[in-house]
């Protein structure tokens, strides 16, 4: 019930400061210099054909009319029209979540799990050559920029190994695969299509790879740390005092401790791995939401903007209270 | 009180190992499933694709294409200037009249001065060359089935009128402003009755002369969108020189030809597969390693090394794509033709054709681009002399002036160029402060005509001077950056409406130039080569003189 009543809590939270974003972005996305409409007109076209085209989108209206339009279709499930496709905005958005939310997940799940094993490790043999080793190599990780190191993985992986296929999509297209929720690799999982199951597994392997490198460094360190300041604790000491076993050790005292910090840096790391995706996926031809969202704000097509940024404010919202919840897991001295 | 989170001891974690591991192997057996059932006995094998490192192979030879981005919207009617959506739609609306194709110097190029009838049977004039009349080909069909009849062109042009965009807009050139003016004779008859007769009508309606399948849009209109533009955002449109198969949005496109386009010259290729590619460098990599056999998206850095790339070979040809920096002659201190022409004298032609286009690029003598029919070189007098462009700039009273140069963003070649002209012109006392602009700000900047100078490279739909002045050197045309009004231009342009005898047409040219080149609006560098790397299988490259290319001529062996 606690539980419960702190979900409902958070989540009633959520609605004043999802609705300030919302203003916030409907009013910060018409202050920008740029107009939406005069990018989608032809060069003979005039200042009546650019008011039609105006109309067209609302944008002739009052703003206030125009809030109250775009907050009525929120209730509605409908993020507008997009300025540049002509198209609802919600069934653009709907194809490009699910490939980037695949690309995040599964490279920070993987981050996570290098940076608990490396980090415990590191800890462990702290000093020693290949505790500096797994140090320098995720600090050199995370100070190349994504898309260069997107390219060199390409570079190598694709051009010179032929290993992985080539960078364009995100599954082969021979492989027919019915698209559920735009995730291709689940998708190709709830269909039950072996061979686009494996495609998927093989374009994402180089972009996955490229985000974990991107983002296992300050987890890594934050595991470390937290690892170093639990084996040099007292309880941590007396219990090896005692000659418990080197396991027993590892699984009650130790992992458990350098975990309490993990969540809340996993959910920033999660918000920054949204980010960095806009570049990992121009760079291997993903055309997920962050390429959507940057042609979106690049053309100033309102819909679009208001929709991804609330979006990814949702995202946001929702990982840090999953973080939360996992903290007081790991962490009995916190309360909800 | 205990939290919630620790209903166990500290040794017994929430989630135990053994948990994570019955539940990973749920999933493990869950995906290996999926994936035995994927590739049950019987199935045929998966396709050879997906093995790592190669692309699907049909068992007929596709085309395989990369481009740099998706299109933005099927409906031709309501886009913007997005050139992968107008290649697209050349390729699948049935458009009634295109150019023709001719040879020069072993390649060859679209003919811009031979427009014949593709999907229709003729256009013709009546005497006065006003009247226009259309007769279409019996037995033409759309996907659908539907057969292509005077109706279909009629609700596709009161279509265009109505949206009041790029139909619409192009139409006025040649007298055609209601879509009264477009009347069905009979089922296969449509007349076009201009306000005036105009030398341009075939040029304009081989780019505006699209048709729709009314009868399949009607089926999806309703009150609030009594054109189907909705619909018609999403579904391809069908019936010309290919189908679209299959388009994943964002990703690629199938295209198949049309076994039922009634002309002679069909599609080369049976199958087409355009995929999204945006980074240069992969496309680069994918037409190395045989994955693509065209890259539409590849910069002048990169075709530079592949035309020595074995497999590889660079389609090179002379291209009306036109570099101009565009000077305000409103804005102080472009205001004064006299600093126009010192900045005309600052920039440096040659440095920029070396340095940039590594010589691939034409010299240019005129604001009216080479090739165009009228061009002369007494229209752009200006070379780069740094000395003469300060006696220029002493002469007009000034010893130094400022002023920004824009460019676009995201253009590696306007940011060199730009870094170019401004080390040049800072010798002529010419301080230009660089600035970079995205394109939703760039078009509201251009829309205001608030940029005193800005990097342009395009090239003109229709290769005629009388259309090169109705949308870029008259009083609010919409590419005139410039600002530029001149009442003799003026002049020039109404008068050329009904001047339709071509000498008569190339002494109007001449004065146009002459005065040009005096006012100076434009400083024009130079006309780069059209460049395409492509597989050494891939044939029937026809130059494109829009920048449109049409795929039908394309083919691939082996």
């Amino acid at each position: 019930m606690r539980v419960l009543r702190f979900l409902l809590r958070r989540l009633l939270q959520l609605v004043p400061v999802l609705l300030g974003v919302v203003v916030v972005t409907f009013l910060l996305v018409r202050v920008l210099p740029g107009d939406p409409i005069r990018t989608i007109l032809g060069p003979n076209a005039t200042e009546a054909d650019a008011a039609a085209a105006r109309a067209r989108f609302g944008l002739d209206q009052p703003l206030w009319r125009q809030f109250l339009d775009y907050v009525g279709g929120l209730f509605t499930g409908d993020f507008g029209t997009s300025i540049q496709s002509g198209t609802s905005v919600g069934a653009e958005m709907a194809v490009r979540i699910g490939p980037t939310m695949e690309l995040v997940v599964i490279a920070l799940t993987v981050a996570l799990v290098l940076a608990v094993v490396l980090g415990i490790w590191s800890a462990r043999n702290a000093g020693r050559f290949g505790d500096h080793t797994v140090r320098v190599a995720a600090l050199v990780g995370n100070s190349v920029p994504e898309f260069w190191l997107g390219l060199v993985l390409i570079l190598v992986g694709y051009s010179v190994l032929g290993w992985f296929p080539a960078p364009s999509g995100r599954v082969d297209p021979g492989t027919d695969l019915t698209l559920i929720t735009g995730a291709d690799l689940l998708d190709a999982a709830l269909t039950a299509n072996g061979p686009a199951f494996v495609s998927a597994l093989e374009h994402l392997a180089l972009p996955v790879a490229t985000l974990v490198i991107a983002i296992v460094a300050p987890l890594l360190r934050s595991v470390r740390a937290s690892a170093l300041e639990v084996l040099a604790s007292e309880a941590y000491t007396a219990a090896a005092a005692h000659g418990l076993k080197d396991r027993l050790l590892l699984r009650g005292y130790l992992v458990r401790a350098a975990l309490v910090r993990l969540p809340a840096l996993a959910a920033l790391v999660f918000g920054f791995s949204i980010g960095s995706t806009v570049l990992v996926e121009y760079v291997f031809s993903w055309q997920g939401f962050g390429q959507w969202a940057l042609r979106g704000l690049l053309y100033r097509d309102y819909p679009v903007v208001q929709a991804s940024v609330l979006v990814i404010a949702l995202f946001y919202v929702v990982v840090f209270l999953i973080a939360d919840v996992v903290h007081a897991i790991l962490d009995p001295r916190v309360r909800i | 009180m205990p939290g919630f989170s620790h209903p166990h001891g500290p040794g017994s974690p929430a989630l135990s190992r053994r948990s994570i591991l019955q539940l990973g192997g749920g999933v493990a057996l869950l995906f290996a499933t999926g994936c035995a059932a994927g590739t049950k006995a019987g199935d045929p094998a998966p396709a050879a694709s997906t093995a790592p490192g190669g692309s699907d192979a049909p068992a007929a030879r596709a085309l395989r294409i990369a481009v740099g981005s998706y299109l933005s919207s099927w409906d031709q009617d309501f886009v913007g200037f997005d050139l992968t959506a107008l290649m697209l739609y050349k390729n699948v609306f049935p458009y009634m009249i295109d150019y023709g194709v001719t040879s020069v110097g072993g390649g060859q190029i679209l003919d811009t001065e031979a427009i014949a009838p593709t999907f229709a049977e003729s256009f013709e004039p009546d005497a006065d060359n006003k009247v226009w009349t259309l007769k279409l080909r019996r037995g033409v069909k759309f996907a659908s089935g539907n057969e292509m009849t005077a109706e279909d062109v009629k609700w596709s042009k009161d279509r265009a009128f109505a949206a009041k965009a790029n139909v619409a807009g192009i139409y006025r050139l040649i007298g055609l402003t209601k879509a009264d003016q477009v009347e069905v004779v009979d089922d296969y008859t449509v007349r076009f009755t201009q306000a005036f007769p105009s030398a341009l009508t075939r040029q304009i309606q081989a780019i505006s002369l699209y048709v729709f399948d009314s009868q399949e849009a009607k089926k999806h209109i309703t009150d609030d969108d009594p054109w189907a533009k909705e619909w018609f955002a999403k579904n391809p449109p069908t019936g010309g020189y290919f189908n679209v198969d299959k388009a994943v949005q964002g990703q690629e496109i199938l295209l198949s030809a049309n076994t039922g386009y009634p002309g002679t010259d069909g599609a080369k290729s049976s199958q087409i597969r355009i995929t999204v590619v945006p980074a240069a460098s992969n496309q680069r990599l994918q037409l190395q390693n045989g994955d693509i056999d065209i890259a539409l998206g590849i910069g002048q850095r990169d075709i530079k090394d592949l035309k020595t790339t074995p497999g590889i070979k660079v389609i090179s040809a002379p291209s009306n794509n036109q570099l101009a920096i565009q000077m305000s002659v409103t804005t102080a201190p472009f205001d004064d033709p006299a600093v126009r022409k010192a900045l005309a004298q600052a920039v440096p032609y040659e440095q920029i054709i070396a340095n940039v286009y590594g010589g691939d690029a034409r010299p240019t003598r005129s604001i009216v681009p080479l090739d165009m029919p009228g061009y002369s070189e007494s229209g752009y007098p200006y070379t780069h002399d740094v000395a003469k462009a300060k006696e220029t700039l002493a002469g007009a009273g000034k010893t130094s002036i400022t002023s920004e140069l824009v460019f676009q963003t995201d253009s590696e070649e306007q940011q060199q160029i730009a870094v170019l002209v401004q080390s040049e012109a800072r010798k002529a006392g010419i301080e230009l402060k660089l600035t970079p602009l995205d394109p939703a700000t760039l078009a509201e900047r251009r829309e205001k005509k608030n940029i005193p100078l800005q990097i342009t490279l395009g090239q003109l739909w229709v290769n005629d001077v009388e259309y090169m002045l109705g949308t870029s050197f008259t009083k609010g045309a919409n590419l005139n950056y410039s600002n530029y009004v001149n009442d003799e231009i003026e002049k020039i342009f109404e008068e050329s409406h009904t001047v339709v005898d071509e000498a008569e047409r190339a002494k109007l040219w001449l004065r146009v130039q002459e005065i040009m080149a005096e006012d100076v609006p434009w400083v024009v560098i130079c006309q780069p080569n059209f460049n395409l790397p492509v597989r050494e299988e891939v044939g029937g490259w026809v130059q494109p003189m829009d920048g449109l290319a049409r795929l039908r001529y394309l083919s691939v062996t082996g």
